[in-house]
């Protein structure tokens, strides 16, 4: 036998945590049908029956159009789950009841959990659960969701009702046609529920100490970017032994392989693919899924102790501007390290339209692999001081591509009626739930590593075939013939066929640059293994330095330097980007954007630069 | 008075909200309806208003709090 529930609740009610400690590793992420919306559904088993649990998109209310609330109203009216479990802030009792008062008009079966009633307690708060259920006519469970215990009582109450349903007793709030009384009316609903349940008094709110400082329009936002980049640090510390492992996979497989797989006679070409691509591929994915690991972490604890409502509070008003809201403040933060990480981080944005917008923003944030790629090339050509200059040009136009993104693809993504940027409400602190924070993180960065191992393999035998000649000389590869071909065509944008194969490369890994540079204008690798052993084998820049200012000039390499900063980040940042959206047409429109954006780029800067040099 | 120009600390009662239907779902959901009673927390030029309203501390965007209107309790 089985059941199937549905969990409903406002943002911050603590929804998803309850949903991954009920599911666990059997989870599954897709999208609702014609909607961008994530779908997450998962599974259980209670006393060896399987219980399927569908985790519906949270937002404040049931009444309004977002695609959210219609796709939740839909799915309770249809009656596909048995059971909704409808999940309340206990320490909020008054304003998340809104919920239930919402979902009292659809008539089904429900049970009503009492999150954070350890929160509410602290804070001098009692409930008589016993009366709201005898009032309600459903069970109502006090609930922790650190504590162990209480999942059991969870599904064990779930099982029970699964086999005989409660419908909520009282009369559902009266429906009023204009928005204002509707509202008021279920309120009033709510008043009278808990009338007699809790004991709030109205009292004067005090700012804790830290709060106070939060909230100081430069201090606070300080403190923010501090706390944002210590936050980096450490993600990328918890990344670390994962990287660590990944790295030694081509590094220990390569040599091996090749000798077993030579020693069969194998054709070099096939060889070339399980030597050096494949334990390739799994590196990269692998550091993909490490920094969402590292990321999710971070995040989760900023998340969960009510640090993100602060920063999003503080950066509002200057992110409002670019189409997004306050929130988009850390993973665009996160952008100076891992625009993969940034990506993530867009999670935490209220709907898609803002998370896509976020993303396609990010994108435009040099990454920290820029940071230490364009010092490199521009200490090739330029004096130190020309190269602050160039990292200087490089960060303004950051600002110009950010604002030109936003007014691109703001109104589609973010239509000025749909902005409810600023409406949010500032959780109390909580304490973080390591535990659950850690579990959390690794499913995102699992579900992130199964589901990006093919796009990746795909792409890169995509680039292998481009790339492939049968000699090893780059001269012979298809990459070189369509490069030479196009040669005209890209020396308007100031590169030559070595520069544009550099760029090129730059959209799979940025640290593929150097190494592609290195393939192509001193002939001593392949194009491939430039382009795949980039991170593991070391590049002597000043014989390539040497070798690049000899053919190509001073205002092409100050082309090629903006061009590749702000071509696509990486294959890694591509796929992320495809499968946090869920949306092709939106991963692929943007790719194209950055493509364009910095050949043209490119191009203006190249012609300017000519002048002058 | 407009939210916007209440003083920090000010307790006080909402009188009117207004705006479009997609506007009054989103504050009212949040829980900002006429006649309920609030405490203007912070309101820093240039700052989204900071109110504690029903149990809960509610940050709005400047633009938004211009809507609302309200009077000391």
């Amino acid at each position: 036998m089985t059941g199937s529930i549905a969990l409903l609740g406002q943002p911050n009610s603590g929804k998803s945590t309850i949903y991954n400690n009920l599911t666990g590793a059997r989870q599954h992420v897709g999208n609702w049908a014609g909607k961008t919306v994530e779908k997450n559904e998962g599974s259980y088993i209670y006393d060896g029956k399987k219980f399927s649990v569908t985790d519906l998109p949270g937002s404040y209310g049931l009444s309004g159009n977002s695609d959210e609330e219609i796709i939740t109203t839909d799915y309770i009216k249809s009656g596909k789950s048995e059971l909704t479990v409808v999940l309340v802030d206990a320490s909020q009792l008054e304003r998340s009841m809104f919920m239930l008062a919402e979902f009292a008009r659809l008539d089904k079966p429900a049970l009503l959990v009492l999150n954070m009633i350890d929160v509410a307690k602290g804070l001098g708060k009692e409930i008589d659960t016993k009366t709201l259920e005898k009032k309600l006519g459903i069970p109502v469970l006090p609930f922790n969701a650190t504590d162990t215990k209480d999942y059991d009582r969870l599904k064990k109450l779930i099982a029970e009702e699964l086999k005989n349903p409660h419908k909520l007793a009282v009369a559902a709030p009266e429906i009023h046609a204009d928005v204002k009384s509707d509202s008021k009316a279920k309120f009033e609903w709510v008043s009278s529920i808990i009338d007699g349940v809790t004991g709030t008094k109205a009292s004067v709110y005090k700012m804790s100490r830290f709060d106070r400082l939060m909230t100081r329009p430069i201090l606070g936002k300080l403190i923010c970017i501090g706390v944002v980049l210590l936050a980096f640090f450490v993600a990328m510390i918890i990344m670390i032994p994962f990287m660590s492992i990944g790295e030694m996979i081509p590094k220990t497989l390569h040599d091996p392989v090749e000798k077993l797989l030579t020693g069969w006679n194998v054709h070099s070409w096939i060889v070339s693919v399980f030597s050096t691509m494949l334990p390739n591929v799994l590196y990269f994915v692998i550091s993909m899924a490490s920094f969402v690991f590292g990321v999710n972490v971070v995040f989760g604890f900023l998340e969960e102790t009510g640090f993100l409502a602060r920063a999003a509070y503080q950066f509002d008003g200057l992110l409002s501007k670019l189409g997004l809201q306050g929130k988009a403040i850390c993973p665009m933060l996160m952008g100076f390290g891992c625009t993969i990480g940034g990506a993530c981080g867009t999670r935490v944005m209220d709907n898609w339209g803002q998370r896509m917008l976020a993303m396609s923003i990010v994108w435009a944030i040099p990454c920290a692999s820029i940071w230490s790629i364009i010092p490199v090339i521009s200490g090739m050509f330029f004096a130190w001081w020309q190269t602050m200059l160039v990292c200087i040009g490089i960060l303004l136009y950051v600002v110009v591509t950010m604002i030109v993104v936003s007014k691109l693809f703001s109104r589609k993504l973010a239509p000025k009626e749909t902005r409810s940027g600023m409406i949010m409400e500032l959780p109390p602190y909580h304490k973080a739930h390591w535990r659950h924070i850690f579990k959390e993180a690794f499913f995102k960065a699992w579900d992130i590593f199964k589901r990006a191992l093919g796009t990746v393999t795909l792409v890169s035998v995509l680039f292998y075939v481009l790339s492939f000649s049968s000699d090893g000389n780059v001269d012979h590869s298809l990459l070189y013939r369509v490069g030479s071909f196009i040669e005209p065509v890209t020396k308007f944008f100031g590169m030559g066929w070595q520069t544009f194969m550099a760029f090129v490369s730059g959209a799979f890994a940025k640290e593929a640059v150097l190494g592609t540079l290195n393939a192509v204008f001193m002939g001593n690798k392949t194009l491939m293994e430039a382009t795949f052993y980039a991170k593991t084998s070391a590049t002597d820049t000043a014989l390539l330095g040497g070798a690049m200012t000899s053919v190509i000039s001073p205002a092409e390499a100050l082309a090629f330097m903006f061009a590749t900063t702000f071509n696509i980040p990486c294959l890694m940042a591509l796929s992320t980007t495809y499968k946090e959206s869920h949306s092709l047409k939106w991963t692929v429109r943007v790719a194209l954007f950055y493509f364009c954006n910095a050949l043209v780029l490119s191009g203006i800067v190249y012609h300017i630069a000519e002048l002058f040099m | 008075m407009k939210l916007t120009e209440s003083k920090a600390d000010m307790q006080g009662r909402i009188l009117s909200v207004s705006g479009d239907d997609h506007f009054m779902n989103r504050i009212t959901s949040i829980g900002i309806t006429e006649g309920t009673a609030f405490q203007t927390v912070k309101n820093d030029r240039k700052m989204p208003v900071l109110i504690y309203l029903r149990e809960t501390l509610i940050s709005l965007n400047r633009a938004d709090a211009e809507r609302i209107e309200v009077e000391t309790a």
